[in-house]
């Protein structure tokens, strides 16, 4: 099961605002506290931050609500972050702070039929989330048969997205994460 | 009481004009600015203005007097772009000054607006943007994209305000046509606080590292160029950063002057020179972010 948090409600609950921009840092502190909290209390292992209905999303917020609690994540063993509901004004904003931290991010767009990864990525790291997102779990050597690449190159591009919280491994396989 | 005239067009360059009438800071004596001969000003003149207005009041300098434009549209242009009403909190008007009326100049997207705290940045955000986005798509032909970056501009502009200055600002956001300078359309975020300006906001942590040439130059470079910011979390400096980036895709302007420097990112349609030291000191700092209309768009 995964825990499902929907920022627009959330936003006009924490700002009383009529206004669904998340905007200022100030707006990303208090939506972050309240986004860990909930996590804090949910057993789930993988969040999913919804974005539908969020309008303008600026730099400061970006970095709060999406680079400041992947952080916060990682230093929790076996939790994950999702983003849905992306739209294209969103994506330069969470990919700028991404970028900024070095910071990774499975994301499903408005309308999209699969994921991406957000943030730092590489051709392969990329090719190979979306191959284990089509073809649900497995080991480097069927990744690798897949997409018609040497076991190396498919370890070497699976190590990646596990270090990156893109899937979940474990013992030499790995499972691709819940997406909505 | 001294008089300084204001500058018949006064706008980012004329600023400079104005900073040397008034000489050394603080004024050792009462101010009137002398506005009878405006006949233009930008929002990025206009917001300046109030940040003089200001500072004075907030050193506890004698309130400055301002006598109102002659010309009675260009009274009525400043009462619609909103300014006489917030310079009455920090000038004593003289003149008649006209009712400020329910609407802007429709080149107006946003009369002059303090910005005070982080709730000023997320209202105004919100009133300006479905307007905005309007007016950028169908004037500007700017993507939708580009509007939404448009946005994230403007609020990371209008927040460096509440982040970094100590104290209020204003901010004025206007349309033009350039058709001299650059055959296109133009939108124009001027915002200008009276708080410290980036040289002592970075000073602590950096005038040691650039030793002797430490100033207000040097400390907009960092902050503009280097992305440093006064706080030592990485994730901060992001702001200017961002809206550098959004401004090389869409070949847009900025320029910061901040005490006795001004900085800009020049794209090609434009020739100003990127750093100009050793101005005349003006208070606080002043940001003014120039989009053009995309080619093919309408001119």
């Amino acid at each position: 099961m995964m825990q499902r948090i929907d920022l627009a409600p959330m936003l006009r609950e924490t700002l009383t605002t009529p206004y669904s921009d998340m905007v200022t840092r100030s707006t990303g502190v208090a939506l972050r506290g309240r986004i860990e909290q909930a996590i804090s209390g949910a057993s789930h292992r993988t969040t999913q931050l919804n974005f539908t209905a969020v309008g303008l999303l600026d730099f400061s917020c970006a970095d709060e609500v999406v680079a400041k609690l992947l952080l916060r994540v990682a230093d929790e063993e076996e939790h994950f972050v999702v983003l849905s509901g992306i739209t294209d004004s969103h994506l330069d904003a969470i990919d700028h702070v991404l970028e900024r931290h070095g910071l990774s991010v499975a994301s499903l767009g408005e309308g999209e039929a699969s994921a991406r990864v957000l943030g730092v990525t590489t051709p392969d790291v990329q090719t190979a989330f979306q191959a284990i997102q089509r073809l649900g779990a497995g080991d480097a050597k069927r990744l690798a048969d897949a997409l018609s690449w040497t076991v190396e190159r498919a370890a070497d591009a699976l190590q990646s997205l596990a270090l990156r919280r893109l899937i979940q491994a474990a013992g030499g396989t790995y499972r691709p994460l819940s997406m909505p | 009481m001294r008089i300084v005239t204001i500058p018949a067009s006064l706008d980012d360059k004329t600023l400079d004009v104005l900073a040397a009438g008034i000489g050394e800071w603080p004024p050792s004596e009462g101010l009137l600015f002398d506005a009878r001969a405006a006949q233009w000003a930008s929002p990025y003149g206009l917001t300046a203005l109030l940040t003089l207005g200001q500072s004075m009041a907030e050193a506890g300098l004698t309130t400055p007097k301002l006598t109102v434009p002659e010309n009675d549209d260009v009274k009525s242009y400043w009462a619609r772009a909103g300014f006489f009403h917030a310079a009455a909190e920090c000038f004593e008007l003289v003149g008649r000054v006209p009712k400020k009326p329910a609407d802007p100049p429709s080149d107006v997207l946003l009369p002059v607006t303090p910005i005070r705290a982080f709730e000023d940045v997320i209202n105004v955000v919100g009133r300006i943007q479905e307007r905005a986005q309007r007016i950028l798509t169908s004037e500007l032909n700017l993507a939708p994209k580009a509007t939404m970056g448009f946005g994230m501009c403007f609020s990371e502009t209008c927040q460096n305000i509440v982040e970094h200055a100590g104290t209020g600002g204003w901010v004025a956001v206007q349309t033009y046509n350039w058709r001299k300078r650059l055959g296109r359309k133009v939108v124009v975020i001027a915002v200008s606080d009276s708080g410290m300006g980036f040289r002592r906001s970075l000073e602590a942590t950096e005038a040691k590292k650039v030793g002797d040439r430490w100033g207000d130059g040097a400390a907009l470079e960092l902050a503009l160029l280097q992305n440093i910011s006064r706080f030592r979390d990485p994730g901060r400096g992001q702001g200017l950063a961002g809206i550098r980036r959004y401004l090389g895709r869409w070949q847009g302007k900025i320029s910061v002057r901040s005490g006795t420097a001004r900085l800009a990112v020049v794209p090609s349609w434009d020739d100003d020179e990127p750093l100009a030291e050793y101005l005349p000191f003006f208070p606080g700092s002043q940001v003014q972010i120039t989009i053009p209309a995309q080619e093919a768009g309408p001119t």
